[in-house]
């Protein structure tokens, strides 16, 4: 279990980048890469020698998030204004703009048989599930308020909602907050099923194991990674090895390692059996937003792990 | 029988006198001897027999008799009999004084032998035993210049006079010229052979002198030879004996001593040797008995020195320092000079100081240090009465030299290294690794300690492997290496560290012990010496440090299980909760520790801490009182943290009372100051001293004040101070230095925050505001929001931010089209922003005026408005180039076709469309005095007049705002701040820069100095840092009284020294 450091893209954008997806492989294209931008742009990239394939523009405000669909014709776009742009992957026709005011727009994921784009709703403390063949929005999984607040309490917006992963069935959907809790939905019931609490600053990123959908890895601003049983609402372990802010997890697609991406500059591979970070990744000068490994799981080992950072950069390593 | 004849006088018959018959009463020999005019030869033989029996009063009595005048008169002639009564007079009183120990009767004594023999010499001039007898008297008195003058006469005399011969070698002995003396002694062997065994024993001292032991011993044994019972050669014999420093010449050496002692049990040198022989035998008994009759023995102050040497130190190994001391002390008052003997003063010191009597210890061992300034031991010592007085500089000095002298010595590199550990961690490491190697070679234990102060030193100069490497080392194998180490663990122990637990549970995982039970359930013994909490508690602070915060998590609990009562370990497992923002189990550990001990002031100051974070300002201030009279008012920190919450009070009281806010300055000031008096190194007391400065306007003491805590701070890795280079660029903006504030942000984001810290990022967001930097301020802001998703604030000051950029682009004479258009997608961004947070506030998620957002959405609608015609205007103007371009050329392809043909409809097109041109151009104009008009109508038309006008109105309208806001948003406090610099915006578009400017000008209205501070829009900011009013401000405060906590907690929680530094460290502090 390790990483290789393969190529890095000193300044892929002209700004910080904030978010990084694998656009899986068509009958026409190869995978590729997607990564946004404070530079309010989305770039295609060919890992081979990470050459530009195109650059989308039309974004205002910085991109936050990227998501690809399963078939890797579709990807989608959100930035900062709160606006998703959907997009053909090979033309970069917009097929849709969503917005679903007031909430804002953070992480987006689509589920594992592309027909349900999940977002992260903010404010809203809410999950928005939109359908993927007539782009409209189907559902909203909202986190219950606790017992005890009244509606008007501002502190609802500590359920903020900032992160999304749906597990690797597609029935069951997590989502990280700004309290550090994260909650778990019964997706075709539209059902909240519970919390898992263990972190206690926001929760920036989340990832089911394709092994084993009872497992989620999730990173937070407390420098911990946690893994849960998601059923069984219990927590396997804490990890701490970051020196600031974990900003983004990602389990391999063997399912026999986590990668993370951190404040403290540091891309990190860890081993969930030994509960310990094995490798330690320093190429990156700045906050590592985003790690992303290649590949629909399915057990294959050898895969190639992207991440991207505020220095600009993009870094792609070779997991073996 | 000896008998002597007085002849009777005229006749031939004789007294006869039987020498050993002599009357008691000397008057009758003396009226016998006076009546028949007896020979004076007679008189001195009778004197000399009486002297010899020990009747001392009869033999004065007669020589007195003998030297008197009448005598004289009738003698007249009998030169030499009068000089040699005289000069037996001479000698005796010499003798007298020099065995007299009262200063005033020596004296006298030898007055009077001074007077005998001046008397004799009166006599004549030229008697060579006249001479001698002065040169004896000279010598006894220590005046051996001119004794050796006196010897110097009679030997120019007679160059073979014993006597003389003998005094001068005797001189010269004294004078330390052995070889010399030593030749005198063969002179009067030659001369003398039958010499008695005495002069041998001068020859076999010159030789015990020169060195040369083996000549010595056989000028002792010739003289025990021809006199067995010798007492003095045998006593040499002994002490060259004792010299070779074997076993068995020390055994001999005994028996000779033995046998002096038997020959005659008074001889005090002799006795002394003994005592000191029982004395290393441990025959204490025997030691006490020798000395006591030594002391009654003699007189001679070095012997009796020695004496109570003896019975001293016999006390001493006893530990009875009392009578040690007594004893010590007699004997130091029989030493003249300290080098003669030296070893009483340094037992004396050695007492005094175990007594505690540091003063005069520290003379007593500077004593021995004079006569041997070498002396490793001494030194030492004499260092650590020193660091008890607290003089560490000498104390380091007699160190350094102690080291240097003996550099095999681990002790002294041990005391060397505790002695430096606060003042220079880098000798003091290289102290401490010296005597770990010297140990080592000698196959010694080294100490846990030691290797504990080796980790800590490593830990504080941020080499953390190596720390690590050396607190394992020190800990040794136990539990906790299992627990440590994730390789080599066995499956029961990962079974049981890795037990799932209940995600609902896991907020509370730190006080959880479930896993030290299942490993006792599994059979792994959980166990851990006393002797190893220090070191086990820096280690897991070390795993702190380099993040591994849940394996410190586990050795601080493991800690906890088996010593419950163990406070610091609370404390810490509270940090790493505190850290990750867990309140509720922090304060729970708190409590724990405070079960513990209730008056421990770290905890209550971390309580305080935490109740200021929960908002509970009137708790926090009584925890804080608490901490303070626990310590006595000695504890630093306590005070420090009640400076900084009559600082957050004075800017958080949200009705500024500026009589209330002055009360609260002035107490956290004295607050700082007072910390600062009793430490005048305390980095977090000066900070807030510059803070209060700052408050007041006196911004470039405060600066000053500032970068020296920064230069400061810039040693230690448990200092950090994120928050003076904050202040410090508060500072630079204050004084609109916007490109060093703008650095200075920077580095503190990247320094301390790996650029996490969204607040920071707002304070670089509003420098870019003022310098003007759109775009740098925009991104910034984005930026901010990036990392505080939920903090809408951002989002309000980035339309803002919009909003002006675009506001000013429109108002430049000059612009692009493309700034048109950006300017106009800005507006639309700023309307989209404003909009939203009009929706949201609907939803209240935060807490906006919405009347406010309204304001900001419809000038941003009307900016638009108007920048579209600005854009069509400059888009017709650019359609317009592109359409002449195309037009020349096609007239340009038409020339060819046609030129000649054509000309004059060309001509006509011409003139046709610079008409047209004209017409457009004319339009334009119109149309940019039309905006320029709405300009002016809008903002610029007040700005002439606006010079007075606007400082009021700006600030009184703030002011009314300010107050209307705060009923609303209660704890958003500074929300309401970074609103209100914006608002003035809102309405007035240009305002807040002159506001800004007038503000600096202090004689406006009647702004006190802290409200210029405010005005400049400086005092959320500021406030934040130090501590903070309530709501997000208090992040700042917290996160500064968190990083006091390393600092403060040295001597404590964090790394914690081994006992003996402890002391040290408190001190230091």
């Amino acid at each position: 279990m390790k990483l290789a450091w393969l190529r890095s893209l000193e300044t892929s954008h002209q700004d910080c980048v904030w978010a990084c997806t694998w656009v899986p492989a068509t009958d026409k294209s190869p995978g590729l890469l997607l990564t946004g931008s404070l530079d309010e742009t989305v770039k295609l990239w060919n890992p081979e020698d990470l050459s530009l394939v195109r650059t989308n523009t039309g974004h205002c405000l910085g991109v936050v998030s990227v998501a690809a669909h399963p078939s890797g014709k579709i990807a989608a776009s959100a930035s900062m204004d709160s606006f998703v742009r959907v997009f053909d992957v090979e033309s970069n026709n917009t097929i849709a703009t969503l917005e679903a005011p007031p909430s804002e727009v953070w992480q987006m994921q689509f589920d594992p048989r592309g027909t349900t784009l999940a977002v992260a709703g903010g404010s809203s403390a809410s999950v928005k599930l939109w359908d993927t063949a007539e782009w409209k929005l189907v559902a909203t999984l909202s986190i219950p308020r606790p017992e005890s607040s009244k509606p008007s309490d501002k502190g609802n917006n500590k359920k903020f909602v900032l992160s999304v992963a749906w597990s690797p069935s597609g029935r069951q959907l997590a989502c990280g907050s700004m309290d550090g809790s994260i909650s778990v939905f019964d997706v075709q019931r539209a059902k909240f099923l519970h919390h898992l609490d263990g972190h206690t600053m926001p929760v920036r990123s989340l990832s089911y194991s394709p092994l084993d959908p009872r497992v989620l890895v999730s990173g937070s601003d407390d420098e911990r990674i946690h893994m849960y049983d998601a059923e069984g609402k219990t927590l396997f372990s804490s990890m701490s090895g970051h020196s600031s802010w974990v900003l983004s997890v990602d389990v391999s697609p063997d399912g026999q390692a986590i990668a993370s991406g951190s404040s403290d500059r540091t891309v990190k591979l860890w081993d969930p059996k030994m509960r310990a970070a094995v490798q330690t990744m320093t190429n990156h000068t700045d906050q590592v937003w985003g790690v992303k490994f290649e590949g629909g799981g399915g057990g294959v080992r050898g895969s190639l792990l992207a991440s991207v950072s505020d220095d600009k950069s993009i870094s792609l390593y070779n997991y073996s | 029988m000896a008998c002597v004849y007085i002849p009777v006088q005229n006749s031939e018959e004789e007294v006869r006198v039987a020498l050993d018959q002599l009357p008691r009463d000397a008057t009758d020999i003396l009226d016998i001897l006076k009546a028949e005019q007896a020979p004076l030869d007679l008189w001195l033989i009778i004197a000399r027999e009486y002297f010899k029996q020990g009747k001392v009063e009869q033999f004065r009595q007669i020589l007195e008799e003998g030297s008197s005048p009448e005598i004289d008169e009738y003698y007249a002639d009998v030169r030499y009999e009068r000089i040699a009564i005289l000069n037996a007079l001479g000698a005796y009183f010499s003798y007298l004084g020099k065995i007299e120990t009262k200063q005033k009767e020596k004296e006298d004594y030898f007055i009077l032998a001074t007077q005998y023999y001046n008397k004799a010499s009166r006599i004549d001039m030229h008697e060579p035993s006249t001479w001698v007898g002065k040169g004896q008297l000279l010598l006894a008195k220590g005046d051996v210049d001119q004794a050796f003058a006196a010897f110097k006469i009679v030997l120019d005399g007679d160059r073979d006079n014993v006597p003389a011969l003998l005094g001068h070698a005797c001189v010269e002995f004294n004078r330390g010229k052995y070889s010399s003396s030593l030749e005198m002694y063969k002179r009067v062997l030659q001369v003398y052979p039958q010499c008695p065994a005495a002069v041998r024993l001068g020859i076999g001292l010159c030789r015990y002198k020169l060195g040369q032991f083996e000549r010595a011993k056989q000028a002792f044994e010739r003289v025990l030879q021809l006199d067995p019972e010798n007492v003095e050669a045998l006593v040499a014999l002994g002490i060259v004996d004792l010299q070779s420093n074997e076993a068995s010449g020390i055994r001999g050496a005994m028996e000779k001593m033995q046998r002096a002692f038997d020959v005659y049990p008074y001889c005090a040198t002799a006795l002394n040797y003994l005592a000191n022989h029982f004395f290393f035998t441990g025959q204490h008994f025997l030691v006490e008995q020798l000395t006591e009759t030594a002391l009654a023995a003699t007189t001679h102050g070095s012997t009796r020195a020695h004496s109570y040497y003896n019975l001293a130190r016999s006390y001493h190994s006893k530990g009875d320092y009392e009578k040690a001391g007594l004893y010590y002390m007699a004997s130091v008052k029989e030493v003249n000079k300290p080098q003669e003997f030296i070893l009483p003063f340094y037992g004396l010191g050695q007492v005094q100081l175990k007594l505690g009597d540091f003063k005069s210890s520290l003379s007593n061992f500077e004593k021995v240090l004079e006569v041997y300034p070498e002396n490793c031991e001494t030194l030492k010592a004499v260092a650590h009465i020193y660091l008890q007085l607290n003089q560490t500089t000498k104390a380091h000095e007699a160190l350094k030299k102690a080291v240097r002298i003996d550099p095999r010595d681990p002790e002294a590199f041990l005391d060397l290294g505790e002695l430096l550990i606060s003042t220079d961690s880098g000798a003091a490491l290289d102290a401490f690794k010296t005597a770990r190697n010297l140990l080592k070679k000698a196959n010694e234990e080294v100490s846990i300690e030691l290797l504990n102060n080796i980790g800590v030193i490593h830990f504080e100069r941020g080499e953390f492997e190596l720390a690590q490497q050396t607190f394992k080392e020190a800990l040794g194998d136990g539990i906790w290496v299992k627990l440590i180490d994730t390789e080599t663990q066995s499956d029961s122990i990962r079974k049981a560290l890795h037990q799932p637990m209940d995600a609902s549970l896991a907020s509370r995982m730190y006080k959880d012990m479930q896993i030290f039970h299942n490993l006792e359930k599994n059979g792994v013994s959980v166990d851990l010496p006393w002797d190893k909490i220090t070191t086990l508690s820096n280690l897991a602070r070390l795993f702190e440090q380099l993040h591994k915060t849940e394996t410190a998590s586990i050795l601080y609990r493991l800690i906890l299980f088996k010593f419950p009562e163990y406070v610091d370990a609370y404390l810490r497992l509270a940090a790493i909760a505190k850290a990750r923002n867990n309140v509720p189990l922090s304060i729970e550990l708190i409590r724990d520790a405070l079960e513990v001990d209730d008056k421990n002031p770290d905890a209550l100051c971390m309580l305080g801490d935490l109740e200021l974070k929960n908002d509970d300002w009137v708790k926090a201030k009584d925890t804080f009182r608490a901490a303070k009279d626990a310590s006595n008012g000695k504890d630093s920190y306590a005070t420090l943290c009640l400076g900084n919450w009559n600082y957050f009070a004075a800017v958080r009281s949200e009705k500024r009372a500026p009589k209330l806010e002055a009360t609260h300055l002035e107490k956290a000031k004295e607050l700082y100051t007072k910390v600062l008096v009793e430490h005048p190194a305390n980095m977090y007391a000066a900070n807030g001293a510059g803070v209060v400065l700052a408050e007041k306007g006196q911004f470039d003491i405060a600066k000053e004040l500032f970068t020296q805590v920064q230069e400061a701070a810039s040693g230690s890795v448990f200092v950090q101070m994120p928050d003076v280079w904050i202040n410090l660029a508060h500072v630079h903006f204050a004084q609109g230095n916007f490109p060093l504030a703008i650095k200075m942000y920077q580095n503190c984001l990247r320094k301390f925050y790996y650029n996490t810290d969204s607040q920071i990022l707002l304070y670089l967001a509003r420098t870019h505001y003022e310098a003007e930097q759109w775009q740098d301020c925009k991104k910034t802001l984005l930026k901010a929001i990036h990392l505080a998703p939920s903090n809408y604030t951002l989002r309000f000051d980035t339309g803002v931010t919009l909003q002006k950029f675009s506001a000013s682009t429109l108002q430049k004479t000059k612009r692009t089209v493309d700034e048109v258009r950006a300017t106009v997608a800005e507006l639309k961004n700023a309307v989209r922003l404003f909009s939203q947070l009009s929706a949201a506030s609907n939803l209240q998620f935060h807490g906006f005026d919405e009347k406010k957002i309204e304001t900001h959405v419809g000038y941003c609608k009307h900016l638009l408005e108007a920048a579209k015609v600005h854009c069509d205007a400059a888009e017709l103007e650019d359609q317009q180039n592109r359409h002449r371009l195309e037009l020349a050329r096609q007239a340009a392809i038409r020339e060819e076709e046609s030129r000649l043909a054509e000309e004059q409809k060309k001509v006509k097109l011409e003139k046709r469309k610079q008409e047209d041109e004209l017409k457009k151009v004319m339009q334009q104009e119109q149309h940019l005095e039309r905006i320029k008009e709405h300009w002016k109508s809008s903002s610029g038309s007040k700005r002439k007049d606006r010079a007075q006008d606007d400082d009021e109105a700006g600030q009184g309208e703030r002011r009314r705002r300010k107050s209307s806001n705060k009923k609303k948003k209660r704890d958003k406090k500074h929300v309401d701040d970074d609103q209100q610099e914006y608002e003035e915006d809102n309405t007035n578009t240009n305002y807040y820069q002159q506001d800004n400017q007038t503000n600096y000008q202090p004689n406006d209205n009647d702004n006190a100095p802290q409200d210029l501070f405010a005005a400049a829009g400086l005092e959320d900011s500021d406030a934040d840092d130090n501590t903070g009013a309530p709501s997000s401000k208090r992040i700042r405060g917290w996160s500064e009284s968190e990083d006091d906590e390393p600092e403060k907690r040295q001597p404590s929680s964090s790394p914690v020294r081994a006992n003996s530094v402890e002391m040290q460290v408190s001190d230091g502090e």
